[in-house]
């Protein structure tokens, strides 16, 4: 019943004038770089964030959010069209959506990608909005010993389970901790890596990495072989519903890749990309005839549209109810929580109850409002493939300069943005992971000062960590994690 | 085969490594159960060697993934040198002079190769950004030289 009027409550936040248009202008703009390969999600939200700084907290979580699922919905469209995925999460529809294209039926890859990213995201939000509140409510409980154990297992997963190599996601993850030490230290209160500099004295500010490390960084990959004007090979687009044979092929994928999409979404370093691989896995195994994927089979492009759409939505949960952010995108959706001085965490729910609520019932209408927007102008948003690069790259630096700049009237943070931008370029060019580094970034602070409060409750004892059976469940998992890899490269080497 | 960047990679970080050790020697170390400013750089400076000298090693004897390759790096050159040039004279100059001069570079690296096309939309952006910003979204921008314009 709380559930219900929770909910209620919340669309009478959702729907109000001002929100339900930044829903809708998150779904465009999400929709619109979910196509165009050169910007993803977390570079646009970058962008975003200083237009955010005046709205109203719940409203510019409404917009980023938008930006984020949305995305997921266009990202599709370039993939069955052209065989380029728009976003990383949707390479795997490129399998079978553009052979289907080549056969003539990009309609129904389209149609059924878009209704299957409908499912799974009202299906996500609906189970969001179940579990938050216990594992909120849970989470409360946690002391400094639960959440050292808890960021540390969050960094490790998000290191382990990222497709880079584990070595150098670790030293992005050191990195990363490295950077959060920049200024003030915590505890003592001593300056830590500072060079003397008063500029950096407050710390390095979260929004010129980030802005660095997705925009420029993208920017800078793209201008090494900048994309022409995309060759859209010409195919009807009339029809994009599916017929009812598709249906009686996709409905089961679609559920299964809603389930494995929102589990997998959970967990840090998870998310969508993971889990697309993994719902086309096992459809390909659920299948009757396996040898049809690969060769426009339409399960394979609903159940891994399905899982990346219900991914995106479940790795809000760990952000909004734990305070820990599992993917770049949701980086960015906290650091923008903390410029309205809201902490993500278990308190959030109980302390900010409209925003929690509001952005819940924020999904069920931006989902609406994506399928109105992707169905039936699908011509229109491939159009968008047309604008020429050097347009978008101009609007990039112009941008990016300005959100940089206007922090706080210094041209010394625009010099700091280049430089993470050409720290973020030659990461990426090199097999070296960012989502480690962002996270740690974000975490590092709070880490050292919770680590430093447990032994200062215990009495300088290490065995808090153990005694306590919540942290010395995650510690049992941290171990299991490291684990795994040793196991596995050893298990290779004797078979 | 070397893989040469991983050596390279790993030898910076070495580097920095011990730049941070020696750092967080001068704030003083502390132990585990009574840590001083600098216990965590500590062990993160010695966490980026250890973790490097592996990468060497693999990187030495040609391990791991080969890179990316480079594709055509002098645009990124360019486009970091303009932004490193942008971040000094912003304020001298003024953001309208200074946006014409980055959104200039940025067309003209991009193959936009008419200079009257490319004066006239980087003049336009840059003078209607600015005024767009500051007069509209209430956004400070340095005025710099061109400041009599208001």
């Amino acid at each position: 019943m709380d559930l219900f009027i929770n909910q209620l409550h919340g669309f009478s936040i959702a729907l109000s004038p001002l929100n339900l248009l930044y829903a809708f202008v998150g779904a465009v703009l999400g929709t619109a770089i979910g196509v165009l390969p050169g910007l993803g999600p977390a570079t646009t939200i970058a962008l975003l964030l200083p237009v955010t700084y005046t709205m109203d907290a719940t409203s510019a979580v409404i917009l980023l959010a938008g930006v984020y699922y949305g995305a997921m919905y266009g990202g599709s469209t370039t993939s069955i069209l052209l065989n380029i995925p728009g976003e990383a999460a949707s390479v795997v529809t490129c399998l079978d959506g553009y052979k289907m294209a080549r056969k003539g039926r990009a309609g129904p890859a389209l149609g059924i990608s878009a209704i299957g990213s409908f499912i799974a995201g009202t299906i996500g939000v609906f189970l969001m909005a179940m579990v938050a509140p216990v594992l909120a409510r849970f989470a409360l409980k946690f002391g400094p010993a639960e959440y050292s154990a808890l960021v540390i297992c969050g960094l490790l997963m998000a290191v382990y389970l990222s497709e880079e190599s584990i070595l150098k996601g670790l030293l992005m993850m050191l990195i990363g901790l490295l950077l959060g030490m920049v200024g003030i230290d915590p505890v003592h209160g001593e300056e830590r890596f500072t060079f003397g500099l008063l500029r950096l004295t407050d710390g390095i500010n979260f929004i010129l990495v980030a802005m660095g490390l997705f925009a420029v960084s993208e920017l800078l990959v793209n201008l090494e072989t900048p994309a022409g004007a995309a060759d859209i090979f010409k195919t009807s687009l009339k029809g994009v519903l599916p017929t009812r044979d598709d249906w009686q092929k996709c409905w089961a994928p679609i559920f299964r890749g809603t389930s494995i999409g929102f589990l997998i979404g959970v967990l840090p370093g998870g998310g969508a990309i993971i889990s697309s691989f993994m719902a086309y896995a096992v459809e390909k195994k659920f299948s009757k005839h396996p040898e049809e994927f690969g060769q426009g089979a339409i399960e394979g492009v609903a159940s891994p549209e399905a899982a990346n759409n219900a991914a995106s939505t479940s790795s809000f949960i760990p952000l909004l109810t734990l305070g820990i952010p599992g993917n770049n995108a949701i980086a960015m959706l906290f650091v923008a929580l903390m410029i309205h001085g809201i902490q993500p965490g278990p308190l959030l729910l109980t302390e900010h109850p409209n925003l929690f609520w509001g952005v819940i019932a924020s999904m069920y209408v931006g989902n609406v409002m994506l399928l109105g927007l992707n169905l039936p102008l699908i011509g229109l948003w491939v159009r968008l493939l047309k604008v020429p690069y050097h347009f978008l790259a101009v609007l990039i630096v112009v941008i990016v300069m300005i959100g940089a700049y206007s922090l706080k009237n210094s041209a010394f943070d625009v010099g700091m943005i280049v430089i993470f931008g050409v720290f973020g370029y030659v990461a990426r060019k090199n097999g070296f992971p960012f989502a480690p580094c962002v996270l740690a970034m974000i975490l590092g602070r709070t880490l050292e000062q919770s680590v430093q409060q447990a032994l200062k409750i215990s009495g300088a004892d290490l065995m808090i960590f153990i005694e306590r059976p919540i942290s010395a469940t995650l510690l049992a998992l941290i171990v299991l994690v490291v684990l795994i890899p040793i196991f596995k490269r050893v298990w290779k080497r004797t078979c | 085969m070397q893989n040469k960047r991983d050596v390279i990679a790993s030898v910076f970080l070495i580097v920095i490594g011990i730049a941070v050790l020696l750092w967080s020697i001068r704030l003083q170390v502390g132990t585990l159960l009574r840590p001083m400013p600098g216990f965590f750089p500590f062990w993160v400076g010695f966490g980026i060697i250890a973790l490097s000298l592996v990468l060497l090693v693999q990187g030495w004897r040609g391990r791991g993934k080969a890179p990316k390759a480079y594709g055509n790096w002098q645009r990124p050159l360019i486009m970091v040198a303009g932004l490193a040039v942008y971040s000094v004279v912003l304020d001298p100059l003024g953001y309208i002079l200074s946006t014409l001069f980055i959104a200039a570079i940025t067309l003209r690296i991009l193959g936009v190769l008419s200079w009257k096309m490319i004066g006239v939309s980087s003049l336009v952006l840059s003078v209607s950004v600015y005024f767009i910003f500051t007069r509209l979204l209430g956004v400070e921008l340095p005025a710099g030289i061109l400041s009599f314009l208001g």
